[in-house]
């Protein structure tokens, strides 16, 4: 019943700007697939191209292999959530939910049905004759929720449908949102600039930028393997190091950093030795040590206790500012001032081009 | 896109309709009276009207006085407004609700009727006068000329400043004053640093508004100002006396006046873009309660303001019941005035104003609705052009709209002189602007994405429109439709060029009715209007679930 999203080479223009550039996907039947980068990326663009407020200008769009390029909005089918959740005030939250269904000309007693149906699935069933004015933000998001998925759309389109939540019901609604999709199995496009919402809600992740996918994978994936730089200090946080691919022998690399020289085993084997590369290390991916001189030579600048972690700002001789997280052991802080040399977890860390652009990790072999 | 586009069309036809009825009423009519101005009798063109306004004194001393009387007003009406605000603001005042009411109500009464009432308390056979002479032997022959005109345009006036001060006040978070008290800065440092400045554009926007209602005001100075003649006066009488009246000539004093407007109108645009903080106070000012000499003074000086404001309307219905001869009482209650006026068979003038009302409300309201949306909503060449036009009314006087409308419509195909099509049309046009820009910041406030919503759940766009724009607006707009009623009723300027016997109007009949000095059925009539109107407001306060009004 779930149905693919299939987008060909599609483009938008606002006036002069191109907002999107012949950009394709293929969005899986039942999948939940987010659309992430930052504001003015051009995600809520596309989505928008999708269910049809938004012209397109090029290329097509294709939902279960019919294409919806000239179809109206009104006969696509598709539920949309929206930021601000878009409930019309003057209708109680019964008739909220039923109005896609009034539009249908579904049957009374149907609507009756799948109305309440719909409120015991997103737990809002003995609001059913309230008005949504005094409802909380959480309970209005509900009903915009059940509004958009009791008509059966082949389709459900979200943009950003959290951001106007405060952080602990966000947690909550994310976890609801997540269970109802899985639920009633719809082909999910969710839009957010929150990559910690995307992971944990998504079956796969977009990461978009200026109007171009970066990379589509699984949220694992996207965190622990990105495509590019812009992919790694986007989602969480990345140091990016200069560094030099030394060698490459079938894939076991040597790399350095400064005087620091490392192994790696899972570097793609036809990429030529001997050039410039961008070392990208998580924070939580450096080991400190304070016993030999091995590793980037760094001074500490500051440091942040924060129970479970805790977070070093460092400085290498270069002046390049790093952040470093440990766990907290029982023993006392590093002070600031010291100077200490930082080690990576080579299979962890990720390595690209010089210019940033392509990662050179393989991820063919476990490292 | 077919589809889609049908429905662009839909709303293209829509916009291009109002367009042309725009260019037929309110575009062509102003046109023809500029047409005219400079149309010599034996068909060239030339400026002599101009000429001949300018070289005799007889004329240009009439805008003169126009000028004198309408700077005096306005000055009186943005002190008192002014201090009034203040007061209320900041001292606890008893009953202050009610004084708001009545000064809503002052305000809301036409001023040719604070006029008449001020000649009925003041005038040479005044109440007031009388008793005056009576007590100190005197032989006071009552306030006409240009103190009865700037009394009753002061009186009428000055609540528009109150208000909007008022409104402006409240917006000010009280930590500004606690700001500044903190940093050290005295009360009347305070009040001149931080108060005035942030009023300012309040004070310079409503002025500019009483300015161009004074400037253009023609009962109040033809009721009580006897040999002071201003130009609306002039206007009137060229047009409509009973001698010598020439149609070029007072085509061209309405293009002077339309110019004197223009002018104001784009002073208070440029003013008001200048001038303008945006405020919310999540702390407004809270009214203290004062004690002692301070406390009296305060309370002294808004009673005596608020009872000389409601005087009028006091007046008008109090002399309502009292037995008439002609412009003089006989000191007899009775209920005479009102058989006089409601037993003949015909109460038209009633029914009319009703009538007249609210088929001008109901066609502005509709229209309103429709153009805002299309000017937020429908951005377009078109668009943007009908919502410049709309503005256009706003600065044609009352009587110049009158006046122009008997040129343009008094011939076949437009032959609508004489009926009650063209007094409704005149009011419509009258509140346009003013609807136009409230249902636009309503429409403003709607998400789009509300709209958008009902779209993707397989509504169509004018089912949208019709189910969910329009119900959500409709609170908004209802509360400005009885506003507007409530200005329509009390019209005169237009309503006055253009009636016929059959299509009277209550104002229409007040005013009849002072010229002929049967004061006692113009009290009559005074007073169902100003009831309706005091009904009408308690309504409006009741559904906005207010209890002060933004104008």
């Amino acid at each position: 019943m779930s149905v693919a999203i299939k987008i060909e080479n599609v483009v938008k223009r606002f006036g002069k700007d191109t907002v999107i550039n012949g950009l394709s996907l293929d969005i899986k039947p039942g999948e939940f697939f987010t659309l992430l980068g930052p504001s003015g990326c051009g995600k809520t663009t596309l989505l928008r191209m999708i269910i049809g407020f938004n012209s397109i200008d090029s290329g097509r769009i294709l939902i279960d292999g019919k294409v919806v390029n000239d179809i109206p909005t009104n006969k696509r089918n598709m539920g949309m959530v929206f930021q601000n959740y878009a409930i019309f005030p003057h209708m109680s939250v019964k008739d909220n939910i039923a109005f896609g269904l009034k539009n249908r000309k579904v049957p009374k007693d149907e609507i009756e049905k799948r109305v309440d149906e719909i409120l015991k699935i997103v737990k809002i069933d003995h609001l059913k004759n309230r008005m949504p004015q005094k409802l909380s933000g959480g309970q209005q998001q509900r009903i915009a929720l059940a509004r958009a998925i009791v008509i059966h759309p082949e389709v459900l389109l979200m943009d950003e449908p959290l951001s106007n939540l405060d952080a602990k019901l966000r947690v909550e609604m994310r976890n609801a949102i997540k269970q109802i999709q899985r639920q009633v199995g719809i082909t999910t496009i969710y839009v957010t600039h929150d990559q910690e919402e995307a992971l944990a809600v998504s079956d796969r992740i977009a990461v978009m930028n200026a109007g171009v996918i970066q990379q589509v994978d699984t949220p694992k994936n996207i965190y622990q393997r990105p495509a590019n730089v812009f992919v790694s200090t986007f989602i969480g946080l990345s140091n990016i190091l200069d560094g030099i691919l030394e060698s490459n022998d079938n894939g076991k690399a040597s790399v350095r950093i400064g005087s620091y020289r490392f192994q790696m085993n899972n570097i793609i084997r036809d990429c030529a030795a001997n050039c410039p590369v961008k070392v990208s290390v998580r924070p939580e991916e450096f080991i400190i040590n304070r016993e030999t001189q091995e590793g980037i030579p760094v001074t500490v600048k500051s440091s942040v206790f924060l129970g479970v972690d805790t977070h070093y700002f460092v400085e290498t001789q270069e002046g390049q500012e790093i952040e470093v997280i440990q766990n907290s052991d029982l023993e006392e802080l590093i002070p600031d001032g010291a100077r200490i040399h930082l080690k990576v977890q080579t299979h962890k860390i990720n390595v690209f081009n010089e210019d940033g652009s392509k990662s050179l990790i393989d991820r063919e072999v476990r490292a | 896109m077919t589809d889609s586009r049908k429905k662009l069309n839909m709303w293209l036809v829509l916009a291009f309709a109002i367009l042309v009825l725009f260019l037929i009423f309110v575009v062509y009519p102003p046109a023809l009276v500029l047409y005219k101005s400079v149309l010599m009798e034996d068909g060239t063109i030339s400026f002599d009207y101009f000429v001949k306004f300018f070289s005799k004194k007889y004329y240009w001393s009439t805008l003169l006085n126009s000028f004198k009387v309408t700077i005096v007003s306005t000055l009186v009406s943005a002190i008192l407004g002014l201090i009034m605000a203040f007061v209320l603001r900041s001292v606890k005042i008893r009953g202050s609700g009610m004084l708001n009411i009545l000064i809503v109500i002052s305000y809301l009464s036409p001023p040719f009727i604070g006029a008449y009432a001020w000649v009925t308390l003041l005038g040479r056979n005044g109440f007031i006068t009388r008793i005056l002479n009576a007590v100190f032997n005197t032989h006071l022959n009552g306030i006409y000329g240009f103190s009865g005109i700037v009394l009753a345009f002061s009186m009428q006036s000055f609540p528009l400043v109150y208000m909007y001060i008022s409104g402006a006040l409240k917006n000010m978070d009280n930590s500004l004053n606690e700001a500044a008290e903190s940093l050290g800065c005295t009360v009347f440092q305070r009040v001149r640093k931080i108060i005035v400045p942030l009023v300012m554009p309040s004070l310079l926007a409503s002025s500019l508004l009483v300015f161009m209602r004074v400037f253009s005001d023609f009962g109040t100075p033809m009721l009580i100002g006897e040999g002071y003649k201003t130009f609306p006066v002039l206007l009137y009488s060229e047009f409509m006396g009973e001698v010598n009246t020439d149609d070029h000539y007072a085509a061209a004093l309405c293009v002077i006046v339309i110019t004197i407007t223009l002018v104001l109108f784009f002073l208070q645009k440029y003013i008001g873009n200048r001038l303008t903080y945006s405020m919310s106070a999540l702390k407004p000012m809270e009214a203290k309660k004062v004690t002692g000499l301070r406390n009296i003074l305060a309370h002294a000086f808004v009673y005596l303001v608020v009872t000389v404001a409601a005087l009028p309307q006091l007046t008008v219905i109090v002399t309502s019941f009292l037995q008439t001869r002609g412009a003089s009482y006989t000191g007899k209650i009775t209920l005479e005035n009102y058989r006089n006026i409601l037993m003949p068979k015909n109460v038209s003038t009633i029914t009319n104003t009703y009538l007249f009302g609210l088929s001008a409300i109901l066609l502005v309201v509709v229209l309103g609705i429709l153009i805002s949306y299309l000017t937020v909503r429908k951005k377009s060449f078109l668009t943007a052009a009908l919502d410049t036009l709309t503005m256009f009314p706003y600065i044609i006087p009352g009587s110049v709209l009158g006046i122009s409308f008997l040129y343009a419509f008094n011939k076949k195909p437009l032959l609508l002189s004489g009926t009650a099509i063209i007094i409704i049309i005149a009011l419509c046009i009258r509140r346009m602007p003013y609807t136009i820009r409230s249902s636009t910041a309503i429409i403003g406030q709607i998400s789009q994405s509300v709209e958008e919503a009902a779209i993707s759940l397989g509504s169509t766009e004018r089912k949208t429109f019709l189910r969910i724009t329009v119900p959500m607006m409709m609170s908004g707009v209802l509360s400005g439709a009885i506003m507007s009623w409530i200005t329509l009723i009390s019209e005169l300027s237009s309503s006055i060029i253009l009636y016929t016997s059959k299509t009277q109007t209550l104002t229409v009949a007040i005013y009849v009715e002072v010229i002929r000095s049967n004061f006692g059925n113009a009290a009559a009539y005074s007073a169902i209007l100003t009831l309706t109107s005091i009904l009408s407001l308690l309504l409006f306060f009741k559904l906005s679930g207010k209890n002060d009004i933004s104008v």
